[in-house]
């Protein structure tokens, strides 16, 4: 070992050389990026090919569940292989085109779903009323931790029946209206008796198999060969990537490597547009709100919340925070419920800095000045933060924007004031979720305890009990016009998902669902290379 | 300057050694201390915004967060002595399963640049001193100043730009290791990380070679060879090439141990599966048993590429060996 000379040494760092430039001079084909360009005329479906989607958001947490998900590629997987008793359409309409023939209201507290016959799960099994009621045991057991648990509560699962093969009776402990929009939504999918999360076997009525998974990688799918609708789907295969980043995930679309990806950012649309490929641009409800707790200081004053909602321009903060794509709001959410209360019926607010000057005035703050806690969550709530305090500086008042690496810790839901992001839901699903006294997210608090406004739970129970479409939405208009005149929340805007494809992908249609890529291509099936 | 008991490049390398696992020993407290005092709750990063109380709970129990720190850090310790890395918490497996592969397609990455960097490096370095104040060294030396002073992501971003998206198409512009497959089945994919790392490391080496070797090109020695009437070249490879090299290990050892760290930032551009793109994600979602494991695997790395570059270095430096 002393012994090494020099020599030695130098010759072993030239062979080294030697073997490296072997290891770079060898394999010398290169498989060119397809130059995705020259798209045809859109045509009749055709099948076949590799369908490639680049989606960011996930990591070594991913998972796969027929009834739930932690990341957004998640959401990509799941809708490749489990579907719902009822269907969402692009305009956010419930349709009977899922697995469900038929879902009925008996009385107010019974529902029947009526199965549409011989459909078969990938592995040649034909869903019956048994696999339903799994799977509504499956999502309302809470030790299973699934995200519609919370749905399940007017639910009385241990008292569902099935009545024949295909039919299934649900009964309520309490009226709920609601049941169709849950039955549509895509943690309520149906999986067949016994089923379990990845790694167990993934068995869906969908049109794609799993084929492998790894977590934070990708995920291939095959073609379900028994699928139910006839003709669909279209692809041989469908890969789903994970990418850490934007930046990456534009440029594999551009250099022809993957054939679409979630979340294009909004001045990239231009880029993307400009190289012969397509933005899809979606008008959904997602929203960023800017939330205060009506029961902390200083927004236990009705004029301080009020002031914050004049102190906002809703047109600037679409056009800064979510690059004009997208419609501005009014403070109330769910836009695409019938029962949305839109302008004219309650004035639409601009701005007013002298009014709200005023009405801070009046209660007692002169130099107004608050702290604003945000995140880098969902894309545009830090922004959402910092637009505002620019925008409330004209009058004077002070906004500290703290951005919390924590902020979904232990103070989330505890703060006075803060940005968090929400998805398309029809309004009384938004109210249960986050606007009543035991939904799980209630940000502001909502509703007030005493006074104007307490009755809001019992107009909410009272909705969920009326059969009549006509008297439920008079009682969600009286519900909205509290939120709009003391409510908790700012609703600047509603956002859009921006995604991107290339030009040889047909199909894609703008959708007002909460999902990416028009829900996936609807599961995959509806997309096709032309 | 000290003499030690005799034993030559052998005992030198055992003292190093030993210094080096101080050097690690220290590096474990500190990577502990400072993933601890990272702001949030692993828990809560994992569970995301539907965690509830009672999951939270469970979740702190299974990894052993509710545990005082001290016994937290020795769990840990003797886990790594073990070679047990400890589980991830986002991924709920091995860290070792976890970053193995991922670690190969790093090694892969850094070791094709390094062998494209050094060899290339030396050489325009070399010759830039031989010619030098002529064309090629004043064109090359300015050149490696342009390039030494852009980020990698910007020369990732660049390359893309003309390799791979805007300009032309003959290369993948990301360069994705599907699972279960090598970064060597896929070489196209492999050539803009690796140019990018080289431009990132070959200036500093090549003009660290070029000022090492004008500094022997003007010694007594050279002179003397070349007085003697050996041919230019012999006077080049064979007298004046390994004493120019002495100062240049130790600056190749420390663009060794950057890229090791350096490639977090090239994965990333490039969509690379190794331990760049790990760390990046474990950071993000708290996952401390990985972002310990891989610190400390990077930390190993610099220690013994400046062991190698040390001994490289004496190697080449009779001068130095006999003072050992």
């Amino acid at each position: 070992m002393t012994d090494v000379s020099r020599r030695q040494v130098l010759v072993g760092a030239a062979g080294l050389a030697a073997v490296g430039g072997l290891t770079a001079a060898c394999g010398s084909s290169s498989s060119s990026p397809g130059t995705a360009a020259a798209s045809g005329p859109a045509g009749a479906p055709k099948r076949g090919g590799n369908f490639r989607l680049g989606v960011t958001g996930g990591g070594s947490k991913d998972i796969m569940d027929g009834q739930n998900i932690i990341t957004k590629p998640d959401q990509a997987r799941l809708v490749s292989a489990f579907e719902t008793l009822l269907l969402f359409n692009e305009n956010y309409q419930l349709t009977n085109n899922g697995l469900a023939e038929s879902v009925t209201q008996d009385s107010p507290t019974q529902y029947t779903i009526r199965l549409r016959p011989g459909i078969e799960f990938q592995n040649g099994k034909t869903m019956t009323a048994d696999d339903v009621i799994y799977s509504f045991q499956r999502i309302g057991t809470k030790a299973n931790g699934l995200t519609g648990y919370a749905a399940t509560a007017t639910m009385d699962i241990a008292g569902m029946k099935k009545l024949d093969q295909n039919t299934v009776r649900l009964p309520l402990k309490s009226p709920d209206s609601t049941i169709p929009q849950t039955l549509g939504s895509y943690t309520f999918c149906v999986v067949p008796t016994g089923y379990q999360a990845y790694p167990h076997p993934q068995i869906g009525t969908g049109a794609y198999k799993l084929k492998s998974f790894t977590p934070g990688q990708q995920s291939v799918h095959e073609r379900n060969p028994n699928y139910w609708r006839s003709g669909e789907p279209y692809f041989d295969t469908v890969t789903i990537i994970d990418f850490s980043d934007s930046t990456a995930q534009v440029n594999g679309l551009l250099g022809g490597q993957i054939d679409a990806m979630t979340d294009l950012p909004p001045s990239q649309v231009k880029v993307v547009q400009a190289r012969g490929m397509a933005a899809l641009i979606s008008k959904t409800g997602g929203w960023l709100p800017i939330c205060m707790a009506i029961d902390l200081p200083p927004f236990n004053d009705v004029r301080v919340r009020q002031a914050m909602r004049l102190l906002v321009d809703r047109p600037q903060m679409l056009l800064q925070v979510a690059s004009g794509y997208g419609f501005v709001g009014n403070d109330l959410y769910a836009p695409f419920d019938p029962g949305y209360l839109a302008p004219p019926a309650v004035p639409q607010r601009h701005q007013d800095i002298a009014q709200a000057k005023s009405l801070l005035k009046a209660a007692g703050h002169t130099n107004f000045s608050v702290d604003l806690h945000t995140t880098n969550g969902a894309a545009g709530m830090v922004e959402t933060a910092t637009v505002f305090a620019n925008q409330a500086s004209a009058a004077g008042v002070k906004i500290n924007v703290i951005n919390d690496p924590n902020y979904y810790g232990n103070q989330y839901l505890k703060l006075p004031f803060s940005v968090d992001f929400w998805g398309t839901r029809a309004y009384l699903n938004q109210v249960q979720q986050g606007s009543l006294p035991n939904a799980p997210y209630n940000e502001c608090h909502w509703p007030p305890k005493s006074g104007t406004g307490s009755n809001f739970g019992s107009l909410y129970n009272q909705a969920l009990a009326e059969t009549d479409p006509t008297k439920r939405i008079a009682i969600e208009h009286e519900m909205q016009r509290i939120e709009y005149d003391i409510g908790g929340y700012i609703i600047p805007f509603f956002g859009g998902l921006i995604d991107a494809y290339s030009s040889r992908v047909k199909g894609f249609k703008p959708s007002k669902g909460t999902l990416n890529l028009d829900s996936f291509g609807h599961g995959y099936r509806t997309i096709w290379f032309g | 300057m000290k003499r030690f008991r005799p034993g030559g490049v052998g005992w030198f390398i055992f003292r190093r050694l030993l210094l080096g696992i101080v050097v690690l020993i220290l590096v474990s407290v500190l990577v502990f201390l400072a993933t601890q005092a990272l702001p949030g709750d692993p828990a809560r990063a994992i569970l995301g915004r539907t965690a509830t109380p009672a999951s939270l709970a469970a979740l702190r129990r299974q990894l052993h967060l509710d545990q005082p720190v001290i016994s937290q850090y020795w769990t840990w310790v003797t886990g790594l002595l073990h070679g047990n890395l400890g589980r991830s918490l986002a991924a709920q497996e091995p860290v070792s399963t976890l970053i193995g592969p991922r670690l190969v397609n790093s090694a892969v990455l850094v070791a094709l640049a390094a062998v494209v960097s050094i060899p290339l490096s030396i050489a325009i370095g070399s010759w830039a001193a031989f010619r030098r104040e002529k064309v090629f060294d004043v064109a090359s030396s300015n050149l490696l100043l342009v390039l030494a002073a852009l980020p990698e992501f910007v020369v990732g971003v660049l390359l893309v730009i003309l390799l791979a998206t805007t300009v032309s198409h003959v290369l993948p512009s990301i360069s994705l290791v599907p699972p279960g497959s090598h970064p060597w089945d896929n070489w196209s994919a492999l050539v803009l990380p690796t140019l990018t790392l080289v431009i990132a490391v070959a200036p500093y080496v090549a003009r660290i070679m070029r000022a090492s070797m004008i500094e022997v090109l003007e010694s007594d020695y050279v002179e003397m060879a070349r007085l003697k009437g050996l041919p230019e070249r012999t006077v080049l490879v064979r007298h004046a090439l390994p004493n120019a090299l002495g100062p240049v290990f130790q600056v190749i050892a420390l663009n060794l141990a950057y890229l090791a760290g350096g490639i977090i930032i090239v994965e990333s551009v490039f969509q690379y599966t190794g331990i760049g793109l790990a760390i990046q994600e474990s950071v993000v979602n708290h996952d401390l048993p990985v972002i310990q494991a891989l610190t400390m695997l990077i930390a190993a790395v610099y220690v013994a590429l400046n062991l190698l570059a040390d001994v490289a270095t004496i190697m080449v430096t009779p001068r130095l060996r006999t003072r050992l």
